[in-house]
């Protein structure tokens, strides 16, 4: 790493608000998916990430420190964790660290790639861990709400079908590479012009 | 005119009483015993908006929760599911709004009061003024897209591509420009000094305080009592 190691307050400042930027998008995009079964629970998780990509380029390249990806990966758990999923605060400590571990020798544009495209990856954890681990919690409340059945039904063709999840695991890989493709595209295109980098 | 607010750890003491209520209890329908607690805090503390606004929320969830449950509505573009979810979560809601409402000197306050370090303080501050500015932020832009003739449906449906960059680019600039001038301005007051932080608005706890935290601590036990825990 060529800079000091040390937090300033302006990285602090940065991080907090290229995340909570990212956690917002992630969670509006959720939110305009569930519109139709397919789309929130096939196509979701990769569309957020694809939109998602370039603004974790440009956190880690303007904070170029270490434990960025960890930190923001840590809130994105808090905020799981406040609606109800507690089981998602330690998967996503745990999603941070092999990002971590990529960056950890410096940050360049190739590493970070490859680390968000294994967020993309691991990310889907968020839906798939409930019906593997938490089934009967998630059941529980979800037959509690009175909840369709075909809802449920859905969800778990999706997420139990080998095909099915393979073909979202592959979507979203896709996705999250694509997403940091445009995200190194845009930087070159607007960020590092604007000399903000 | 007299304070009526609460302080920073009663509120805190009430959000963990919801949720731990919340989490924990076996009945599900019963939450409306903590919402009720939460809107009498609200009323106490004579916040009358926020009380109207999602007092209003609130019965407009209790209504169709009734309507699914006894007259098998069934919703189009909302899931049930979250129907059940927001009625579950109001108190939580409730209690967890007052407390980020508190104007940002008393939070800062209780925090360094419990030697917080000064990043999370800082952090936490951004946090909440971060929905305001970017609700003026986004306006601007869209303001700015309109100037160039970019907002309207054709163009967004014939270049989805461009268009999401055109947002994001600005708002992505934005952001970074807003964390330099805040960090700027915090230094500036002090923010990296080595000695202890003290404050204006530091007050102590009064009568009404303790009073509320023993509502809470008994009205949780009393809900888990007629409720069941799981």
């Amino acid at each position: 790493m060529e800079n000091a190691k040390k937090w300033s307050v302006k990285d602090v400042i940065t991080l907090v608000l290229m995340t909570v930027l990212l956690i917002v998008i992630q969670l509006g995009l959720n939110m305009v998916c569930m519109v139709n079964d397919f789309v929130s629970m096939v196509l979701s998780v990769g569309i957020s990430m694809l939109v998602c990509g370039p603004v974790y380029f440009l956190m880690v390249n303007r904070i170029r420190k270490r434990f960025v990806s960890l930190v923001y990966m840590t809130l994105l758990g808090l905020v799981f964790l406040m609606m109800g999923n507690w089981f998602l605060l330690p998967w996503f400590i745990v999603v941070g660290i092999p990002a971590e571990i990529i960056l950890w020798k410096g940050i360049t544009p190739n590493r970070l790639t490859v680390s968000w495209t294994l967020s993309s990856l691991l990310y889907n954890g968020v839906n798939l861990l409930p019906i593997w681990f938490f089934w009967d919690t998630y059941y529980s409340f979800a037959v509690a709400s009175g909840m369709e059945q075909s809802y449920i039904d859905a969800y778990v063709q999706y997420y139990t079908a080998p095909g099915w999840v393979i073909f979202i695991l592959i979507f979203t890989v896709l996705c999250g590479f694509l997403g940091s493709l445009i995200g190194r595209k845009l930087i070159q295109k607007h960020f590092k012009k604007a000399g903000v980098l | 005119m007299r304070e009526t607010a609460l302080s920073v750890p009663v509120k805190v003491w009430a959000t963990a009483c919801a949720i731990l209520g919340v989490s924990l209890t076996a009945n599900t329908l019963l939450t409306c015993f903590l919402a009720l607690l939460a809107f009498c805090q609200l009323v106490f503390e004579k916040r009358w908006r926020l009380c109207l606004t999602f007092g209003v929320f609130y019965l407009a969830l209790v209504l169709l929760l009734y309507l699914i449950r006894f007259h098998s509505l069934r919703m189009v573009v909302f899931s049930e599911f979250y129907v059940l979810m927001f009625y579950n979560l109001m108190p939580v809601f409730l209690v967890a709004w007052d407390l980020i409402t508190t104007p940002p000197g008393q939070l800062s306050a209780a925090l360094s009061k419990i030697h917080t370090p000064t990043p999370v303080i800082l952090g936490l501050l951004v946090v909440f003024r971060f929905f305001p500015t970017m609700k003026a932020e986004l306006k601007g832009i869209r303001q700015s897209m309109k100037n160039r003739r970019l907002t309207g449906p054709v163009q967004v449906l014939r270049h989805p591509a461009v268009t999401c960059e055109y947002v994001l680019v600005p708002m992505l600039l934005r952001c970074l420009q807003i964390a330099d001038q805040l960090s700027v301005s915090a230094i500036a007051r002090g923010a990296q000094s080595p000695g202890v932080r003290g404050s204006y608005y530091a007050r102590k706890l009064q009568l009404a305080d303790f009073l509320w935290m023993g509502i809470w601590a008994i009205g949780t036990i009393l809900f888990f009592i007629i409720g069941g825990i799981k």
